[in-house]
């Protein structure tokens, strides 16, 4: 092959070609297309795996660490750990997804100008342009927040910011793209930049701090607070925004640890705050987290739980998007998948890993401790689509932080599952996940009727705030002093729920409650429940 | 099945009323503390770490078995005397880093260590440096464990090796350390003993430093 700079790589099955010089890292490549790199391209994760079919991409120990000899002999590689030195075909793991935006009809009292709505999400980015006077959505744009390429998650978001420099460049990396999402909804709407009066940004604590340029070091350690959550108010002039240069843009104030203005926003849109009795308010994205109220009194709290839930750590995880098992059915003791896009299946997204996990319990394959029944390392649910125990594992972790953070709030107020009006589901997941399934791996302990998706509240939340009284600055003052934070990782007994809240409901137990038409007591694994 | 068969099983299982019972039993009939080591509770543990590893046990289970196993080891141990004191294993500094409170691996790798036959001095979650070099000092300990389960934190690891040096203890221990975010390479480049990738791998190595 004749010596040349550039290199030739094109990736399937988008068949997206591209050019590079001659060892580009495929991080950066790949990223530009949409890919993710859940630890930050630190080949500590195997979320950026990709197969590569023609060309070769060398192997180093991260990848031996992470890959076997087979999976490295079929061409399957870490994105992360290599440069382009050839020209090469590779089928990428991961695909793009559709992110939830948010069409709720709302309440709202008509003002001057334009709007423009933020839900600034670890993951993704929705920003939504609004008429004032007529609270029409005029223009929507989507995107995957550009610095998912610097770790995925929040932690290792706040790693990379740790040091000034991280910070820095993770400031300009967001305040650019939300910039260059403003102009998009400004120039798909056709209407004149100068109209648009007010910018209200919604995101979890790291997201504001990021955003703001506020130091997160108290964010990376015990106890993970910060002093600097209020409401965070700029001119667009100094963001770097192409906007009429006083344009007032306002981050909305943080609830306490990693509990942010998108669940104040989600307070907002689900008015938590305003209701007689105990509801609750679930958001399972990257971070989850929970809220649990009355009129006088909400308790928040976040967990680490999303990532499982989003296809993350699970060996066919993806998310939900095109090839993606979303749904499985039990029928006649069989099973049945439904794939997303009408395509051959290539993965498992977090509502399909949820009813998989519910159907192998119906069937028996699975048992409350979350064993296979069989002994077997995996089961196919569909070629070559398989469920190993691993993957049932990870779900386990996920589903016993919500279940056992949902136990311990409702604990602080002396009640129980069955003392809970409603639960609203929020985000993406919430609004696919089989509430059935959710009921019967033990995520939620509470009959199903009583579970309601609330779709993307954050960002709800946040066209409200755009439409916030005359001498209502945006500082939810009364809200934040009603709402108050509990630090899981400080409470013993969380640690104690957690475990128990890992295994699976038991079959019978659960049909005898739902046939007396009772109340489910929470969750009793067949284990002993007290360690 | 012999009795000390029958009290592996009871550990197994996670039965901590049975393995007491069984213990109080077989005291009785003459059998001395130091046979339960060698002959049940360790072979039992050590069916718990392989089944653990082969994602047959999970947390719930190894936590249950390993409380089954205090519930007899608690019993036995104020009996050793002499050569049956199971010093002999080692002593170890156990705990989370500064900054993190990530505890049930650590509770795991400390209760599966216990079982091992090894002294465990379990400092608890968010330790600093100066905790462990106390603790060290104080129980002559031979290992240090140190656990963390975020990458913000792990940096901390590096912070009890160099406390440790500074104390003139660096030569006296061997460090090991682990965690979801650590790996090998991040054990050998803050100068640790050894990574274990599990708690049955922490074991094993525990049971390799100690020999050494």
């Amino acid at each position: 092959m004749p010596e040349k700079n550039t290199r030739r790589i094109v990736l399937r099955p988008l068949q997206t070609e591209l050019i590079a010089p001659a060892g580009s890292a495929l991080r950066d490549l790949l990223f530009a297309q949409g890919v993710e790199f859940p630890c930050g391209g630190q080949g500590r994760c195997r979320g950026c795996r990709v197969r590569v079919l023609e060309g070769q991409a060398s192997v180093n120990e991260a990848q031996r660490e992470r890959l076997s000899a087979e999976e490295i002999s079929q061409g399957w590689r870490l994105a992360c750990q290599c440069a382009l030195e050839d020209d090469l075909v590779i089928e990428l793991r991961q695909w793009d997804a559709a992110i939830l935006v948010d069409e709720t009809p709302f309440a709202f009292e008509p003002r001057p100008g334009l709007g423009v709505a933020v839900d600034l999400g670890t993951t993704t980015l929705v920003t939504q342009l609004l008429d004032l006077r007529t609270g029409h959505v005029l223009a929507v744009r989507t995107a995957l927040n550009s610095q998912a390429r610097f770790g995925a998650d929040i932690m290792s978001r706040v790693q990379f910011a740790v040091p000034k420099a991280g910070a820095q460049q993770l400031r300009d990396l967001i305040r650019q793209q939300i910039g260059s999402l403003i102009e998009q909804l400004v120039f798909a709407a056709q209407v004149p930049e100068g109209e648009i009066t007010d910018v209200v940004v919604v995101g979890n604590t790291v997201m504001h701090h990021l955003f703001c340029g506020l130091d997160v070091e108290p964010l990376s350690r015990y106890p993970f607070e910060s002093e600097h959550l209020g409401l965070q108010t700029f001119r667009s002039g100094d963001l770097g925004w192409k906007l009429s240069g006083h344009t007032r843009v306002r981050f909305l104030p943080c609830l306490g640890g990693f509990v942010g203005s998108d669940i104040l926003a989600g307070i907002l849109a689900t008015r938590l705050s305003e209701r007689e009795g105990l509801n609750g308010l679930v958001d399972l994205g990257t971070n989850g987290e929970i809220v649990i109220g009355n009129r006088q009194r909400l308790l928040c709290a976040s967990t680490a739980a999303g990532p499982a839930f989003e296809g993350a750590r699970i060996s066919m995880g993806m998310r939900a998007s095109t090839g993606a098992i979303s749904e499985v059915k039990v029928e006649d003791h069989s099973i049945h998948c439904r794939v997303l896009g009408n395509v051959p299946p290539q993965g498992l997204c977090g509502s399909g890993l949820v009813d998989a996990v519910a159907a192998g319990l119906e069937l028996g394959r699975i048992q409350p401790s979350g064993r296979f029944t069989d002994g077997a390392g995996a089961w196919e649910l569909a070629a070559p689509v398989v469920l190993t125990q691993s993957d049932i594992r990870e779900l386990q972790l996920a589903k016993g932080a919500i279940a056992a953070g949902i136990r311990t709030l409702l604990d602080r107020f002396g009640a129980s599952a069955g003392d809970l009006k409603k639960l609203y589901l929020a985000g993406a997941f919430g609004n696919y996940i089989n509430r059935v399934s959710a009921q019967r791996i033990g995520l939620i302990s509470f009959p199903a009727e009583k579970v309601e998706a609330a779709g993307n509240t954050a960002l709800l939340g946040a066209k409200l705030a755009l439409f916030c009284p005359e001498g209502e600055d945006g500082s939810f003052a009364r809200l934040r002093q009603q709402t108050e934070h509990v630090a899981l990782n400080a409470d013993q007994d969380f640690q104690d729920t957690f475990v128990e809240e890992m295994a699976f409901p038991n079959m019978r137990a659960r049909a005898w409650e739902l046939d007396a038409g009772e109340t489910p007591e929470p969750n009793t694994p067949s284990l002993e429940p007290r360690i | 099945m012999t009795q000390f068969e029958e009290l592996q099983q009871a550990i197994i299982d996670g039965k901590a009323p049975v393995s007491k019972a069984l213990t109080e039993k077989m005291l009785k009939e003459g059998i001395r503390p130091g046979e339960f080591f060698p002959k049940a509770i360790i072979p039992a543990m050590d069916e718990v770490g392989r089944r653990m590893r082969e994602c047959e046990f999970f947390i719930p289970e190894v936590l249950i078995a390993a409380r089954a196993a205090r519930a007899s080891s608690d019993i036995l141990r104020p009996l050793l005397v002499g050569d049956e004191a199971i010093s002999s294993a080692g002593t170890v500094v156990c705990g989370t880093v500064k900054g993190d409170l990530h505890d049930i691996g650590k509770n795991i790798v400390a209760m599966m260590l216990e079982s091992a036959g090894f002294k465990i001095v379990d400092l608890g979650v968010d330790v600093s440096a100066e905790k462990v070099v106390d603790a060290v000092r104080q129980h002559q300990a031979n290992l240090v464990a140190m656990s963390a389960l975020l990458t913000t934190t792990m940096v901390n690891m590096k912070s009890v090796v160099e406390a440790l040096a500074a104390a003139g203890l660096r030569d006296k221990v061997k460090i090991m350390v682990g965690g979801a975010p650590v790996t090998d390479a991040w054990a050998h480049s803050i100068g640790a003993d050894g990574y274990g990738k599990d708690a049955p791998a922490a074991v094993e190595l525990a049971r390799q430093l100690s020999a050494a």
